[in-house]
């Protein structure tokens, strides 16, 4: 809460002096209504919505980066708050007929706040736009920022279940091919055991660039689980998706990485499978890649001993 | 209290904080979780995570446990918590698991540590002519986090063979709850072989694996290291927890005669009512642990040595066959016959 203070000390500050402000005028003006005069669903209505706009600034303000998008939105809600409020205040406070100066306190800030607001909720669109243009291969057609991986940008597993289950689907109707690539560290535990898990985790950061990299606007990458990566390969046979496995596989074997703390290379090799989507769900497929994973993987020592 | 000796209850203090209760402070830390949220019910305050030999109670690890369970919200969590604890930093210990001459050491090593390597949830090791089994008790609080513990603690002893080995085992792994949705963790973390919705929590191995010669701890200072292993455990102030106690006294009296909490109570140097609260403060009852020791016994002797009815009914003091039908669906949900079928195939 100190650091939103901080952050945002003249915005706060400035609709915090509105308010007390208005206030003041409306004591200075006016007298106390009696108990008996209060309606509480007028209090209970008006001042709940001052409050829940109140809420809404602190929201826009804690979750958005500084721009112009939460700037108009911050300045549009503020708007809206001192309308609310000043509503509120003449539920306890009894002014003159006099007096005309409140009713433009209630209803000039209300329609510059709309229109505030509206405009910052058409640049948030097109922001929301350029920020899907980096999602791109990430996810299509929906987002659930509950199943995000907390430690690549990519989707997890449940994020990836969805999502294949939608291009299954889409798949049968427009009856394209759809292959499934899995790809796995080889002997990422040594990895973690040797550099450390953050060390680990960097790893993983940068080899999803690096697959996205290799990957066309259409496909969907996403993290299993640990150091599998799962890419769903729309309108792709089997021929072309092995081919993109060996190409991936390659980027992976040929990526020069580099240990955060001395710059020493790490080396990285890993080992890939592929399935093409039949008439199934997503966990019977899931079920299938795993098996010709493993089947990819079969360690030569463990006949051995 | 004679009886008790060296023997940690729900609040002993007995596991060190910077070594379990650290790796998953540390996993929460690298996953951008509140420290202040992750301590919160602990009793525990950030400057204490520093001091050293600072020892936290069970409980309190549970607490951490379940604070760091929701925080991260992820299912990866116990697996990742699994691949930090083995061998662990106890010292001489934990050097020989890192240098056991065989599987089996190092399992038999990680069962008479089990204060040090796994203080909530205590395996046991029990072989046949064909498997090595290893299943779990628990010591403190009977099901608390059960699957978090048996996640991580699987992760934990299939990795530790894995790094012994420098290669996959093939370990069987079976689970007595239904398939979760993050199975993918489970393919990656205990390989292939998974099964869940089976009568117990176990993993088992082939036996050769476990006599399979390793090269490294040969000479003497393999020799030193494993004396001086002995001695750290001779010297640990708690080596079993008071459930693990209770259960291993249970299961050696069954093999004399049925056994009576007056008898028990007295076995522990305690009233039956003083007996009665230790159980009520650590979450069970008398009869819930008694039926927990005859239901392993049971499934052990009918999946791992193919009794019959009868003679477990014996063994357990069962009047009848018909008696011990009942008692075991009761225990696991299953009828005998249902469970020999489900074991083979």
């Amino acid at each position: 809460m100190k650091t939103l203070l901080q952050l945002h000390a003249m915005k706060l500050g400035a609709l915090f002096l509105l308010a007390n402000a208005a206030l003041v005028a409306f004591l200075s003006a006016g007298d106390f209504k009696p108990l008996e005069l209060w309606s509480w669903s007028d209090i209970i209505g008006e001042g709940g919505t001052a409050l829940l706009a109140l809420a809404w600034i602190i929201l826009v303000l804690k979750s958005r980066p500084a721009g112009l998008v939460t700037q108009l939105l911050s300045l549009g809600l503020g708007c809206l708050f001192f309308s609310w409020w000043v509503d509120t205040l003449d539920e306890f406070i009894r002014l003159p007929a006099s007096v005309q100066w409140d009713h433009w306190l209630e209803s000039i800030p209300m329609p510059v706040g709309m229109l505030l607001l509206t405009l910052g909720i058409f640049h948030w669109h097109h922001e929301q736009l350029a920020i899907n243009q980096q999602m791109v291969k990430r996810e299509k057609a929906f987002r659930e920022h509950r199943l995000f991986d907390p430690v690549t940008p990519l989707g997890g597993a449940e994020y990836l279940k969805q999502h294949l289950d939608l291009a299954l689907v889409e798949a049968r109707q427009q009856r394209l091919p759809l292959a499934v690539v899995i790809l796995d560290i080889d002997d990422f535990n040594r990895i973690n055991h040797q550099h450390g898990f953050q060390e680990g985790d960097a790893v993983l950061r940068a080899l999803t660039q690096l697959l996205l990299l290799n990957l066309r606007t259409h496909d969907l990458i996403f993290r299993l689980a640990g150091d599998r990566f799962v890419m769903l390969l729309p309108n792709t046979g089997e021929q072309q998706a092995t081919t993109m496995a060996q190409a991936l596989k390659s980027a992976v074997d040929h990526f020069a990485y580099h240990n955060q703390q001395n710059g020493e290379r790490i080396p990285l090799t890993c080992c890939s499978a592929l399935v093409v989507a039949k008439d199934e769900n997503s966990a019977h497929l899931m079920e299938r890649l795993h098996l010709a994973l493993a089947h990819a993987k079969q360690p030569p020592r463990l006949q051995r001993a | 209290m004679s009886a008790l000796h060296r023997v940690y209850e729900l609040d002993t203090p007995i596991i060190p904080l910077h070594q379990q209760p650290a790796a998953l402070i540390d996993l929460a830390l690298a996953r951008g979780v509140n420290l202040d949220r992750l301590l919160r019910g602990t009793r525990l305050f950030q400057d204490q995570l520093l001091e050293p030999g600072r020892r936290i109670t069970p409980d309190q690890f549970y607490q951490l446990m379940d604070n760091g369970i929701r925080l991260l919200d992820n299912p990866d969590t116990a697996f990742l918590f699994g691949q930090r604890i083995l061998p662990g930093h106890y010292g001489a210990v934990s050097e020989q698991l890192r240098q056991a001459h065989t599987l089996h050491e190092a399992l038999e090593c990680l069962t008479t540590g089990a204060a040090l390597f796994s203080p909530l949830l205590a395996p046991r090791l029990v072989l046949d002519d064909h498997y090595g089994y290893l299943f779990w008790v628990d010591t403190c609080r009977p099901g608390h986090q059960r699957r978090f513990l048996v996640e991580a603690a699987m992760t934990a002893v299939y990795a530790l063979s894995r790094q012994l080995f420098a290669s996959k085992l093939p370990w069987e792994c079976r689970f007595s709850y239904p398939q979760p949705r993050h199975i993918e963790q489970y393919w990656l973390h205990l390989g292939e072989q998974i099964r869940f919705d089976q009568a117990m929590d176990m993993m088992r191995i082939p036996r050769q694996y476990l006599h399979h010669p390793l090269t490294p701890g040969s000479g003497l200072t393999a020799q030193m290291i494993r004396q001086q292993a002995q001695g750290q455990l001779q010297q640990l102030s708690h080596i079993q927890g008071f459930l693990q106690h209770l259960y291993l006294l249970l299961e050696t009296t069954l093999k004399v005669e049925n056994p009576r909490q007056e008898r028990i109570a007295a076995q522990l140097g305690m009233s039956t009512s003083g007996l009665k609260r230790l159980l009520k403060k650590h979450h069970t009852s008398y009869q819930q642990q008694l039926d927990q020791v005859r239901k392993l016994t049971a499934l052990q002797l009918i999946q791992w040595k193919q009794f019959s009815n009868e003679d477990v009914a014996r063994l357990l003091h069962i009047n009848d066959a018909a008696n011990f039908r009942r008692c075991f669906k009761r225990w696991t949900g299953l009828a005998p016959n249902q469970l020999r079928a489900q074991w083979v195939k």
